[in-house]
């Protein structure tokens, strides 16, 4: 990946007393698909709000290809929005629609024209230039959002939660639609989502934000396998986050019971937090492993099963793909490089960031 | 079954409630027979005669100028503000949205009084730009109103969209947010214009002289007596803001279904977008064009010399006016007032600066002990000698040294009846108590007229403030009430001649008239004794063209004018030069226009008793009312 495009420094904004951003430090890079993620209300929207120039952030620069954007009006800049509730001009066509933006820039008839095909096309709409917004479905309508915005060729096209509206399946077909609009166009995106499926599925990277602050930024994969804090292993897929004691490097007592580990650096008798992904747990029969305990759950999810396990005065996640019936008498084993090591919050700034919404 | 039935015959019911009056005058518009009472077969003649009456055609374009400017201005500031107000913090916008919909609940009287009280405050002239700019008021809270709504369904986000595509906030405002709004706006307006078009509380408090709306006009024509063209008129006025009013309701369905065909047909919208892009714009600069010419030929009459007359209704003859204005090139502005109580707040307020007014001698007493009144140039008007001495004697009793007022019109008040409905000679007001006229009986709705009867009846003056005997009258008053028909001012002619009532209370101006009508009618005054009363021309203090005024007077006391203007009123006139020139003898030396002042006793003017006393007069006539 290359350069910085963008760069967000030190951006704070609030409504009232309500603090949205605090002191928020981002750079973009070009090229990059980056995910904002998050639960709503965590600043992400306001973050994009503010690269949009929607909102003015209370203090702080939004740098843009090197030059301060912090000011400027939405009209001056060179970016375009795809909105969460597509915001298509229900009282023109749809070619009127794509068109908007270029009639600004008075581009020539011809050039519009083809413009329009091309990015019908991109979005596989032909041949609907003259239907009117309201005649088109969620998915259709929200394609033609996109072809407005980047018939514009926009360096960034920033995207609100843009298949929110959408149902799951043609919110998986619009996932792959949108990765391969990417790579054909070869531009910046600027994705804000809720949904964590997605943000995994289609960013290079994924910005985890929680209460106005970064909790983490990284590859899907890091993400995933590596969260930095309760919140993200949280909010990124399920997980078993149990407090523990880090007794010296390798080495973690879980629940009473020592663990061996792949982390180092945390020092000698710290408390941490440790995550347990639930696929990464191992049944085995009692006195095997290093935990006994009995199922108390049980749930078919298709793929998997469910089970919860008590064990050591603990509900353990479980999915595995072989079924025990509740009652069975198990025992749990965890290989030492599944076991997350998490440091506990120290500050209060980093406690808010804990507090769920 | 039953149940249905029921159901259908209430809602039958409820539709002739509501309609009934309106068909009745639609119905009427259409009667060939001037009496309300006969079906004279079908016309159109009330329609032609209405569309040939200037001033009427004037009054409407003077409403279709103010209601569409109003309507207009009205819907641009609105819309802003409902922007506005849309675009503020929660609490402030329940604050200002519950602040302009205020002016729509307040009672229209409270705001055409208080915006009266305002342009008094400031100094401005009531006229028309005082009629626009309270029609502008009253219409902005509707256009909010209608606005508003369609804000708040549309999403800020596609305006956002617009900018965001590189729009300038203006140009995304009109091209993406305004259609989006225009449904509400259209619907503002027509709301705006048809409310403007009807309204006649608060045009009536804040017009000034020689402006008039039809709803005005109308309710000064009705003053007089109605006129079937009156009929007319309301039906055209009706069937407008009815054509309005399903437009406005009718129009946000239309626009769902062009919207829905327009789905897949292209071309329609374009058809509709040409209409509001072009043909509705053409439309409103052709009326302002139109509008502006008209008010600036009108406008440059203003300049000329201008004199502002304040008379009762029907009370000069037209061509009088006309003559008038071409002898001396004096553009008379001419408004009419229905009783001295409607006059003397109009003069007292000042908020019209009249140059000639008409009151009746206790007024004009009033006016002068108020200091209303400013003292007459009479080197200015030679034409006094023709007024008869009686008279300027006469009225020394409001006006003791001749100095503010110069008779007009004069009568008395005394007893019309029906020969072939009673076949006794009357001479005596004690007709009035006999139980053979019950229900034939017809008295005059006015105070003073009223008390006047019993009081002389009883042998006391008209002007007594004694409570004794204010209180005997009452009584005899509330004894005869049973046996009154109705208590009227104007009807009572029209119901004498139309054989409604064996006898009535009346000016003798009018007697004149309705002998002249239905033969069989006699008037006498009573040997007890009535009122002689005296109109006469007064110039209010704050007269702006007090000469004019004056040359005016001079005007209507020449002979041939004087003359004029009796053949048309038929009240009787105080210039004896006048009275020479009358041709028929026998109205020449009528005994009702002309009695012998000498032979008739107890004849007395009313006098103004001060405000204390004219309480108890309104009490006690409120008492014998309500009983």
């Amino acid at each position: 990946m290359s350069n910085k495009l963008i760069d967000f420094i030190n951006i704070s904004k609030s409504y009232g007393t309500q603090t949205v951003l605090d002191d928020l430090n981002l750079y973009i890079r070009e090229n990059e698909f980056l995910t904002l993620l998050g639960p709503s209300g965590c600043g992400k929207t306001t973050t994009l709000r503010i690269l949009g120039g929607f909102e003015t952030p209370d203090c702080g620069q939004v740098i843009f290809d090197g030059e301060d954007i912090t000011n400027l009006p939405p009209n001056k800049r060179q970016l375009n929005t795809v909105f969460q509730k597509y915001a298509l001009f229900t009282h023109m066509t749809i070619a009127e629609n794509i068109a908007f933006g270029l009639k600004i820039k008075k581009k020539s008839k011809q050039y519009i024209y083809d413009k329009i095909k091309y990015a019908l096309k991109l979005v596989n709409l032909d041949g609907y230039e003259n239907r009117m917004p309201d005649s088109l479905s969620g998915g259709q309508q929200q394609r033609i959002a996109i072809a407005r915005a980047i018939v514009n060729e926009p360096k960034v096209l920033l995207l609100d939660e843009p298949l929110g509206a959408l149902d799951l399946k043609l919110r998986q077909d619009m996932q792959y639609e949108l990765i391969r609009l990417k790579n054909e166009l070869g531009i910046t995106f600027i994705y804000v989502t809720h949904d964590q499926e997605e943000a995994l599925t289609m960013s290079d990277t994924i910005v985890v934000m929680n209460q106005g602050y970064i909790q983490q930024i990284g590859t899907p994969e890091r993400i995933y396998n590596e969260p930095e804090n309760a919140f993200v292993a949280d909010f990124i897929g399920e997980s078993n986050i149990i407090p523990s004691l880090m007794l010296k490097d390798r080495l973690v007592k879980i629940l009473g019971v020592p663990f061996a580990c792949v982390d180092e650096g945390f020092g000698q008798n710290k408390p941490v937090d440790v995550v347990i992904r639930p696929e990464d747990i191992c049944l085995r029969k009692p006195g095997e492993g290093s935990i006994d305990g009995v199922v108390t759950h049980l749930i078919f999810k298709g793929v998997h099963y469910e089970m919860e396990v008590r064990a050591n005065e603990y509900d353990w996640l479980v999915h595995s793909t072989k079924m025990f019936p509740i009652g069975t008498q198990v025992s749990i084993h965890v290989d030492p490089f599944d076991i997350q090591i998490m440091k506990k919050p120290e500050s209060e700034d980093e406690e808010a960031v804990n507090i769920e919404e | 079954m039953i149940k249905k039935y029921l159901e259908k015959i209430y809602l039958f019911l409820i539709f002739i409630l509501l309609y009934a009056p309106i068909l009745t005058l639609i119905v009427l518009s259409f009667n060939n027979s001037k009496t309300r009472a006969k079906w004279g077969g079908f016309t159109l003649k009330w329609y032609s005669s209405l569309f040939q009456n200037e001033q009427i055609m004037n009054a409407l374009y003077t409403t279709l100028i103010i209601s569409l400017l109003a309507a207009v201005i009205a819907t641009v500031i609105g819309t802003a503000a409902a922007i506005a107000i849309h675009g503020m913090k929660q609490k402030w916008r329940t604050l200002y949205s519950g602040l302009t919909n205020i002016p729509m609940m307040n009672a229209e009287i409270v705001m055409g009084v208080s915006l009266m009280l305002l342009f008094i405050a400031f100094h401005v002239t009531l006229g028309f730009g005082t009629i626009l700019i309270a029609h502008i008021t009253f219409n902005i809270p509707y256009v909010i109103l209608s606005v508003a709504p369609k804000l708040r369904q549309t999403s800020r986000r596609t305006y956002e969209a617009a900018l965001d595509l590189g729009a300038s906030p203006l140009y995304a405002f009109f091209k993406v947010t305004f259609p989006d709004i225009l449904p509400g706006v259209l619907s503002g307006f027509m709301l705006a214009f048809t409310m403007s078009l009807d309204d006649f509380v608060i045009t009536h408090f804040t017009k000034g002289p020689g402006v008039d709306t039809l709803s005005t006009k109308i309710y000064s024509e009705v003053r007089k007596g109605i006129k079937p063209e009156m009929y007319a008129l309301s039906t055209l006025l009706f069937v407008t803001v009815l054509v309005l009013l399903i437009l406005v309701n009718v129009s946000p369905k239309k626009d769902a279904e062009t919207a829905a065909a327009r789905k897949h047909v292209r071309r329609r919208s374009r058809a509709g977008r040409i209409l509001i892009k072009r043909v509705i714009p053409v439309a409103i600069c052709l009326v302002f064009v139109g509008g502006g010419i008209y008010y600036a030929s009108k406008g440059q009459m203003l300049t000329k010399e201008k004199l502002i007359v304040y008379n009762w209704g029907e009370y000069m003859d037209p061509d009088v006016i006309t003559l008038f204005e071409e002898e001396t090139g004096i553009d008379v502005v001419y408004e009419e007032f229905e009783t001295n109580e409607i006059m003397y707040p109009k003069i007292s307020s000042g908020a019209i600066a009249y140059d000639l007014v008409c009151p009746s001698d206790y007024m004009i007493q009033r006016m002068r002990e108020n200091d209303l009144l400013a003292e007459i140039n009479f080197d200015n008007i030679p034409n006094i000698k023709n007024i008869g001495k009686d008279y300027l004697e006469r009225s020394k009793e409001f006006d003791p040294e001749n100095k503010y007022s110069v008779p007009y019109c004069w009568g008395t008040v005394g007893i019309l009846y029906n020969k072939t409905m009673v076949d006794e000679p009357i001479d005596s007001w004690s007709v009035l108590w006999d139980e053979k006229y019950k229900d034939n009986i017809l008295m005059q709705d006015s105070v003073r007229d009223a008390f006047g009867v019993p009081l002389k009846y009883l042998g006391y003056s008209l002007n007594s403030t004694d409570l004794d005997e204010l209180n005997e009258a009452k009584d005899l008053l509330t004894r005869q009430k049973p046996l009154v028909q109705a208590y009227v001012i104007d009807q009572v002619r029209d119901k004498m001649i139309g054989n409604e009532a064996a006898i009535g209370v009346i000016y003798s101006g009018e007697a004149i008239y309705t002998q002249q009508e239905n033969p069989n009618l006699e008037y006498v005054i009573p040997k007890e004794g009535s009122n002689l009363w005296i109109d006469s021309w007064v110039i209010p203090k704050n007269a702006e063209h007090k000469e004019n005024a004056e040359q005016f007077i001079n005007f209507l006391c020449r002979p041939d004018i004087a003359l004029m203007n009796f053949e048309y009123i038929t009240y009787s006139t105080p210039n004896t030069a006048a009275r020479e020139l009358i041709e028929a003898e026998s109205i020449r030396n009528s005994k009702i226009a002309f009695p012998d002042l000498s032979t008739v006793p107890n004849l007395e003017t009313f006098q103004y008793l001060g405000t204390k006393n004219d309480e108890v007069y309104n009490e006690l006539w409120n008492k014998v009312k309500s009983k």
